[in-house]
């Protein structure tokens, strides 16, 4: 399965803290933005950052596989 | 002795992040911290209290790269990077840098780079409580 994290604000939009979606050969990480974006109109405006295991990324056309990790964030608030 | 870089929900104490740094070494010629701690206002709201979330594994992650190159960048003998992520109240604490160097101004740009960098980099959000409602804060002066 590949995993998608959201947290803080994100998580309040989408009402939960995490998807799961079944990986098909070729996904791309557009794909599964586009997949909870459509489940979810207009929660993904305040995404400002995507990570891909833990690493962030702004290339879309990242290929996912099984087991990967996936987070859309907001912007960052801590200290 | 603690790691030293953390996510803890409770607080930490400022004495033992200093005696962890200054039992690295007796090279030590100068400790800087920095303290971030919850306001009870913020843009003219009343702030009742502060509510942490963070992406713990990759938090911890960037905090780690943080302090190994604020190390290198600056030469420090040491570092270490404390966030809480708990609800805390106006005037608990939030955050904590403290470095150790040979000399001071490293020591304090090293803090102020640490700082700034843990806002800019570490994927935590802040939500305030405030009479008006509850609100994720989204910019970080």
């Amino acid at each position: 399965m590949i995993r998608v994290l959201f947290f803080g604000p994100v998580a309040e939009r989408v009402a939960s803290r995490e998807m799961q979606f079944e990986p098909v050969p070729g996904m791309t990480l557009h794909d599964i933005i586009a997949r909870v974006g459509m489940q979810y109109p207009g929660a993904l405006s305040i995404v400002s950052f995507i990570a891909v295991n833990q690493v962030q990324t702004s290339d879309r056309q990242q290929i996912l596989r099984d087991g990967d990790e996936v987070a859309l964030m907001a912007k960052y608030s801590g200290g | 002795m603690r790691e030293p870089v953390r996510l803890q929900a409770e607080d930490f104490s400022l004495d033992a992040e200093i005696t962890a740094l200054k039992q690295a070494s007796t090279r030590i010629g100068g400790i800087a911290t920095f303290v971030g701690c919850a306001r009870d206002f913020s843009e003219g709201r009343e702030v009742s209290c502060l509510r942490f979330d963070a992406y713990d594994a990759m938090a911890l992650a960037e905090m780690r790269q943080l302090r190994e190159q604020a190390i290198h960048r600056f030469d420090l003998i040491e570092a270490r990077l404390v966030h809480r992520i708990a609800t805390v109240m106006p005037g608990d604490n939030i955050v904590l840098v403290a470095v150790a160097a040979e000399h001071r101004a490293a020591a304090f740009e090293a803090c102020r780079w640490l700082i700034d960098e843990l806002k800019r980099q570490v994927p935590i959000w802040k939500k305030e409580t405030t009479p008006q409602g509850d609100a994720w804060v989204s910019a970080h002066p």
